[in-house]
């Protein structure tokens, strides 16, 4: 009966990591493939950490089903070992540790200043950025600058965040961005905390209240279907900081466009939201004739 | 001991559960009547509640009544001729039909299927329609051929249903059960929910005097209002957004007809008239009679007449008529235009400045009197304007550039036009020409941004193009 449990505790450990192994290709619970090239590199940490722990873990569990395995033998007479510890022991699992979390730490450096170190940006998406993305309960409101805006460095941008403009465009749960290049965004709360997540993309970013962020990235569209319907290719955009009632209301999409196409979304906006209700109106009736 | 501990935790997460059981699910969701129905004397609540419950059922038991223009889904029609075996028929649909939805279920409503007692052969599922040969396969055999003539109904209250389910899962924790505006999270939101039940809606495109339209319903959800707790929701499907509106529709109908139908009866037979009619002298026999009478005679006819109103007012809402189009393309924005909307801003003939200040920040002298509470003679606690719903409301902060029924100078236009319904913000479309509404709109849209001389003319640059 014992060994039936040692048996029964070993066995687990091995399902987990037979189905671990099929999950990639079986695509469970992973995210898919990575549409932005700094998601490629989140992946390869991703990947790094999940070698390692793998590791850790066959070996713990081994560790643990050999010394199951040993107390399954003790005899009934036998007197329990007492031990105050081992100090070379202790020292082995404190400082292997330590020395693989720094190996992890320095080895992330790079793509994590790449990611969030302002001074490390793309400096012409800086210099323009393409929209104001400010999350409240429970929806994303977004503005960007008029087509023609072209800032004149960094206290125009920071004078922009602070006073919007006549010429901005505003819309709702629908960022559309150009693909393909370095673009920048500023993200602000409205009311409580909460989450900028767009999971194919590998982005995530608090919305902090009282704080802009700037976030950077590269919509590649490598693995994406374009989509017709939004001459564009399309990214869920949810909320990931439990941010109240309605927070599973959050559900937004970010649209990558070609260069022109996206030129064309803004004009199509800009016409939309000076729509004066007659001019737009006989520009139809003309059609129609 | 940790034994001991996570059995105490799953115990917790058990009670957390029944909490919640208890918050949302104890009671079958049900319709309350509003308080100026419980108001009624006795059999006159009993006669509103009962007409309700005909007509419109209740959330978990629906009933479409056709009366209203709402789209419930249903496909109607009727059997043209039988064909090669029982459960195979040819049918002309009552609006041409070239496809059925997967899942289509049908329901006889006349017939021998119709009047048989069981239901064996009510809804039964539609194996195959094809629109060449108008032919309709069932799943299941019937016990004889259907006549032909005999009417059914593909898929009934279909959109309904899918309006319910959506409904439920995104408006009621603010618009509630009733659509009364007040589901759970409502208490801690200003301006609060929408009460469909009067059937008015703030921000239209419509006259003064009209409901809102279908078009507005539908970019009032798609956008959101800014600047409330009104949320967007871009990304419903077409067909979702389509079922939603149906039943908020629904749930206003049902609320309108109920105001009515108390309407009607309030006069002479509220707890409170019939108590004053007491003591002038009638006997409670007398009066119970007379109300027996007015039920069990006239008021089946009434309440029709007064669904009928309603239906009317649905309709007329999307027609062409009733739709705000200036006559004139907007006034290009110039300082001159913006200084004419600032002088009549500030004029005794449009008198904005009144409510929403000089400065338009919304401190206008308007919002520092005391009012009367309607009906009564006693005067609100606050200072200040009051909507239809009995809420205080300040006139909006101009300077903010937020504009909750929309940016679009259109939008403004049609505020300024029509007025915002059931909030103080009047109509101006007696007072005011065209010409002058497109200068205050040029002035209102500039004020967000006085005080940054840089960029005051870039709108204009805009709206020339
Ligand atoms: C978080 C709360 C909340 C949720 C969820 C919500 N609403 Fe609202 N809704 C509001 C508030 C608040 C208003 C009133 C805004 C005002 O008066 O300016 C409103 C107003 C409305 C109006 C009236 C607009 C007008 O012009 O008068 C409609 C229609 C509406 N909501 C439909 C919906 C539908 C449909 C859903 C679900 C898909 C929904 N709402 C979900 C809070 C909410
Ligand atoms: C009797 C007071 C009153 C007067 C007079 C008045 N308003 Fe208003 N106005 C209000 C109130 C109250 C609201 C807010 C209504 C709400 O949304 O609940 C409002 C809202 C508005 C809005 C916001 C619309 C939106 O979409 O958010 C604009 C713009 C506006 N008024 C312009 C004007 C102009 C221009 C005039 C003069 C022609 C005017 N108002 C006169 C009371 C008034
Ligand atoms: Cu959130």
């Amino acid at each position: 009966m014992k060994k039936f449990w040692c048996l029964f505790f070993m066995f687990w450990p091995i399902v987990a990591l037979v189905v671990c192994a099929m999950a990639p290709g079986m695509n469970w619970w992973f995210p898919g493939e990575s549409n932005s090239p700094i998601g490629v590199e989140i992946d390869g940490l991703f990947n790094l950490i999940l070698i390692i722990v793998t590791i850790v873990f066959i070996g713990t569990q081994i560790a643990f089903g050999y010394v199951l395995w040993k107390g399954a033998h003790i005899q009934k007479n036998e007197k329990a070992l007492y031990t105050h510890g081992s100090h070379n022991l202790e020292i082995i699992w404190t400082v292997l540790p330590c020395v693989v979390m720094l190996f992890i730490a320095l080895y992330q450096m790079e793509v994590w200043a790449k990611f969030r170190v302002q001074s490390t940006f793309d400096q012409d998406a800086v210099s323009q950025p393409i929209a104001e993305v400010t999350a409240r309960q429970f929806e994303w409101r977004i503005r960007y600058p008029g087509p023609d805006t072209k800032f004149e460095g960094k206290a125009d941008i920071t004078d922009w965040l602070k006073n919007p403009r006549p010429t901005d465009l505003y819309t709702v749960n629908d960022l559309h961005v150009p693909a393909g290049k370095n673009v920048l965004i500023h993200l602000r709360s409205g009311d409580v905390q909460h989450s900028f997540f767009v999971p194919e993309l590998r982005i995530k970013q608090d919305a902090v209240p009282g704080t802009v962020i700037p976030i950077w990235f590269n919509v590649d569209n490598k693995t994406k279907k374009y989509d017709e319907s939004i001459k564009g290719f399309s990214y869920e955009l949810v909320c990931a900081e439990l941010c109240g009632w309605g927070h599973y209301k959050m559900q937004a999409r970010v649209v990558a466009q070609l260069e022109d196409e996206y030129k064309n979304y803004l004009l199509q906006l800009q016409k939309e939201q000076f729509d004066d209700g007659v001019s737009a109106e006989s520009d139809d009736d003309e059609e129609e004739e | 001991m940790s034994f001991r501990l996570i059995n105490s935790l799953i115990v917790l997460s058990f009670i957390c559960c029944s909490g919640c059981d208890s918050l949302f699910m104890s009671s079958p969701a049900e319709f309350k009547l509003s308080k100026r129905t419980k108001s009624l004397h006795g059999p006159a609540k009993n006669a509103v509640q009962r007409n309700l419950l005909d007509k419109f059922g209740t959330p978990v038991d629906m009933k479409a009544w056709e009366r209203f223009p709402i789209n419930y889904g249903s496909i109607k029609g009727k059997v043209k001729e039988p064909g090669s075996s029982t459960n195979a028929f040819s049918v002309s649909f009552n609006n041409e039909q070239e496809i059925l939805p997967e899942n289509s279920i049908l329901r006889w409503l006349t017939g021998s299927f119709a009047a048989a007692e069981e239901d064996l052969f009510r809804d039964i599922p539609i194996e195959s329609y094809s629109a060449e040969t108008g032919e309709i396969v069932l799943a299941k055999k019937l016990s004889e051929d259907p006549k032909e003539g005999d009417q059914f109904i593909i898929n009934p209250g279909f959109v309904l249903q899918h309006g319910r389910k959506l409904y439920m899962t995104h408006c009621l924790h603010c618009h509630g059960v009733s659509g009364d505006g007040n589901g759970p999270t409502s208490e801690y939101l200003n301006p609060r929910p929408r009460d469909y039940r009067d059937g008015v809606f703030k921000f239209t495109s419509t006259l003064s005097t009209e409901k809102v339209s279908h078009a507005d319903l539908q970019r009032i959800v798609k956008k959101g209002i800014p600047g409330t707790y009104m949320p967007s929701f871009m990304l419903l499907k077409d067909d979702e957004l389509e079922a939603i509106l149906s039943y908020v529709q629904w749930l206003s109908s049902r609320g309108e007809l109920e105001k009515k139908m108390v309407a009607e009866l309030e006069a002479d037979y509220s707890t409170a008239a019939v108590r004053s009619r007491k003591k002038e002298g009638e006997t409670s026999e007398a009066i119970s009679k007379e109300l027996q009478e007015l039920l069990s005679v006239e008021f089946s006819e009434t309440v029709d007449g007064l669904a009928t109103e309603v239906a009317e007012t649905w309709t007329r809402a999307n027609s062409k008529e009733s739709l705000v189009v200036p006559k004139i393309s907007r006034v290009p924005d110039s300082p001159e235009s913006r200084q004419k909307g600032r002088e009549l801003y500030l004029s005794n003939k449009a008198k904005c400045a009144t409510c929403h200040g000089p400065k338009g920040i919304g401190n206008g002298p308007e919002t520092k009197l005391f009012r009367k509470i309607p009906g009564t003679n006693k005067e609100y606690d606050q200072p200040g304007l009051f909507d239809m719903w009995d809420k205080h409301v300040k006139p909006r902060d101009l300077t903010r550039g937020i504009y909750r029924g929309g940016r679009r100078p259109i939008d403004l236009y049609s505020r300024v036009y029509s007025g915002i319904k059931g909030t103080p913000m009047p109509a101006f479309a007696g007072t005011l020409t065209d010409e002058e509404i497109w200068h205050l709109t040029n002035y209102v849209m500039s004020v967000p941004f006085e005080g940054q001389s840089s960029h005051a003319t870039e709108t204009e640059k805009v709206s020339q193009k």
